[in-house]
């Protein structure tokens, strides 16, 4: 077995964080109950030993008058019946004087002792106790021994008691902490879960799953969001290739079954005229055929994002210059055409790909006009500061109902099937627009409300 | 002219010496990149045409090793790939045009022709003249018998590509490739209507047309 197999539990990332959580949660609890043990019984220890080596001190002062002087002292001391228990002993072992009869701890071979010992008391009341104490024995120079202790009572339980609520507080902290951990770590953890769950249902085909999202607006929401945004644009290009694989399908047959026929038509013609016009149309044919499949391919690259290089590009210029090359066929065609750019229009961009979005509005202007119409090109920052270009006509329009549908691909309306065209072109532009992080939006055009005419407007953002 | 094509698929190689046969040029044809490579650097070529995508060298290792070799004479890549970063590439490569494939035949003997003539005058002028019709590029004036025509800065390009390519075809698409740099195809015919501008001025009031209409292919300036 390899150490990397741990049991499930173990290996979770739940686990690992709980674990975590209870380990700093037991680092932090710790460290605050050394701090309380420290302030508390220690504090009293450490001002008992204090007292201890005053009382010493004292005694000392007094035996530097003579063993008798000494006596006397502690004889005093015992009587006064203060905090410390005294015995003073001859350098033959008998007692002079205080409260104990015998030592109740070993003399010290050296000089000085710390003890701890057991005595029997009695209480207020008469019953007999057994009692902890702490002291110090020392020998005396002249021999002899003097001891000074002080009842552990009070302190000692205060010290038992401290001690017991921290170590007691320190279980019940850690097995808290671990639960704690576990409940916040599962909580995320059930959010991965539902993410791993919606990703696998997506694997398994369904594409219209989608992460829930609980409206924290937390790392967990971001990503949920992010993962739908991705699956909505995966779903949408999906049924977009889909729609096209069916679109191609329908839309390339009938242009070749047509070239079929004409191709047949031609081998039954007698005439050499005759043929050579059938094989002129076929010709025409095949090149709308392929100016559609050129089409269809361009749009797949704007879709996939393998377009060429963005720079930051002053469309004005651009502007200007499509209005340049437009205006003359405009003009042949009877429309009255008005450019508005006045300002510098800065945006990231592809300058191909947008010229080429701009030149198939301006192209469906020209072919969607009747004569005497007009088509304004306005160029501008709009209200939110993006870059907005405006191309609008006097045309016939795309109702309000359709316009979603124009943008896909291949959908051309009824009274534009007469019109040469694929039926790609307002699809390109979208996607260059989505390619540049913008839109195309629709609207109603200059025209009168009658036949309001058309308003394409590329929406990038301004670089 | 002597051309030179460098092309793996033989119908479409076929094809290609038929149609550059068939516009007067004497044309060979080498079947992949290292034969080719050698042909050109061997023969007296007036133009190669390279399709990109060869087996073994690909096609813009060709021109790249025949540029490094010495080799002047002007190179059109044919290629299936025609985004603008590939065009790029190409012409980074030596290349002096690219036509994406599909094209017709038309254009490919336009712009075969265009290379051929961009060879040969290599040499800066200051004047062009057909016919009646005279170009001072310098003053950026324009004449025809005398009389002085005037001209938008964008027809003054258009006139002087025209005048650059005289006695050849010259089409739609690369007008809008060399005189307004697009590189995709309006679906209007927003360059007939400028190039019958520029005919308005420059043929209406004298009795011999120069600029022609090509039918199926595009304009050809002519005295």
């Amino acid at each position: 077995m390899k150490i990397g197999r741990l049991p499930a539990l173990f290996r979770t990332t739940t686990f690992r964080l709980a674990l975590l959580h209870a380990s700093i949660f037991i680092l932090f609890s710790a460290s605050l109950l050394a701090y309380l043990y420290y302030e508390t019984a220690g504090h009293m220890g450490r001002q008992a030993e204090t007292e201890l080596n005053a009382e010493f001190q004292e005694l000392s002062a007094a035996y530097r008058g003579g063993i008798d002087r000494l006596n006397q002292a502690v004889t005093e001391r015992s009587e006064a019946r203060g905090k410390f228990f005294y015995l003073l002993l001859d350098g033959n072992g008998r007692k002079l004087s205080g409260d104990f009869d015998v030592l109740p701890a070993a003399a010290p071979e050296g000089q000085v002792v710390d003890v701890q010992f057991d005595y029997d008391a009695r209480t207020f009341d008469g019953r007999p106790s057994r009692r902890t104490a702490e002291g110090r024995i020392s020998r005396l120079s002249e021999g002899g021994v003097l001891m000074v202790a002080y009842d552990l009572g009070q302190l000692g339980e205060m010290n038992r008691r401290i001690s017991e609520v921290v170590w007691k507080s320190a279980a019940v902290g850690f097995v808290l902490s671990l639960i704690g951990g576990l409940v916040i770590s599962r909580s995320a953890a059930q959010r991965a879960e539902q993410l791993a769950k919606t990703t696998e249902g997506v694997m398994a085909g369904d594409l219209t799953r989608r992460a829930p999202v609980h409206g924290s607006g937390d790392e967990f929401d971001r990503l949920s969001e992010q993962l739908n945004a991705m699956l909505a644009k995966l779903e949408r290009l999906v049924i977009s290739s889909r729609s096209a694989g069916d679109s191609i399908a329908h839309d390339l047959r009938s242009p070749l079954t047509r070239l079929r026929n004409r191709l047949e038509a031609g081998l039954k013609e007698t005439s050499t005229e005759g043929r050579l016009e059938a094989l002129n149309n076929s010709i025409g044919d095949v090149d709308d055929l392929l100016e559609t499949f050129n089409a269809v391919l361009r749009l797949s690259r704007v879709q996939a994002g393998s377009t060429g290089s963005f720079r930051r590009t002053n469309l004005k210029g651009m502007v200007d210059e499509l209005a340049e090359l437009y205006q003359p066929v405009c003009e042949e065609k009877l429309l009255a055409f008005k450019c508005q750019s006045k300002e510098d229009l800065y945006v990231m961009a592809d300058t191909h790909l947008i010229a080429q979005a701009m030149s198939n509005l301006l192209d469906n202007a020209v072919k969607y006009t009747p004569p005497g119409g007009s088509i304004r090109m306005t160029a501008r920052h709009g209200a939110s500061g993006d870059v907005e270009i405006e191309i609008a006509d006097t045309g016939q329009g795309i109702p309000p109902q359709d316009r979603e549908r124009v943008i896909e691909r291949f959908v051309r309306l009824e009274q534009s099937r007469s019109e040469p065209g694929s039926g790609l072109g307002l699809s390109l532009v979208s996607a260059v627009a989505e390619a540049h992080s913008g839109k195309l939006v629709l609207g109603d055009g200059d025209g009168a409300s009658a036949s309001p005419g058309l308003s394409a407007k590329i929406v990038l953002p301004a670089a | 002219m002597k051309v030179l094509l460098i092309e793996d698929d033989s119908t479409a190689a076929a094809f290609v010496k038929g149609v550059l046969s068939d516009a007067g040029h004497f044309v060979d044809v080498c079947g992949d990149g290292e034969s080719g490579l050698k042909q050109a650097k061997g023969g007296d070529y007036d133009a190669l045409v390279v399709d990109r995508m060869l087996p073994g060298l690909d096609g813009l290792r060709v021109v790249k090793g025949y540029r490094d070799s010495g080799g002047r004479a002007p190179a059109l890549f044919l290629s299936a790939l025609g985004e603008v970063d590939h065009r790029v590439e190409g012409l980074q490569a030596g290349g002096d045009d690219y036509l994406t494939k599909p094209y017709a035949p038309s254009e490919l003997v336009a712009r075969v022709e265009a290379l051929g003539r961009r060879a040969t005058g290599d040499i800066p002028t200051t004047k062009l003249i057909v016919g009646g019709l005279e170009m001072d590029l310098l003053a950026r004036t324009v004449h025809r018998d005398g009389q002085k025509i005037d001209l938008q800065p964008r027809e003054f390009r258009l006139l002087e590509f025209l005048m650059r390519h005289a006695g050849q075809v010259v089409t739609r698409t690369m007008l809008l490739e060399k005189v307004w740099d697009y590189h995709f195809d309006p679906q209007t015919n927003v360059i007939d209507v400028h190039v019958s501008r520029l005919r308005g001025k420059i043929d209406k009031d004298f009795d011999r047309p120069l600029l022609h209409t090509v039918r199926g292919a595009g304009y050809r300036l002519e005295a």
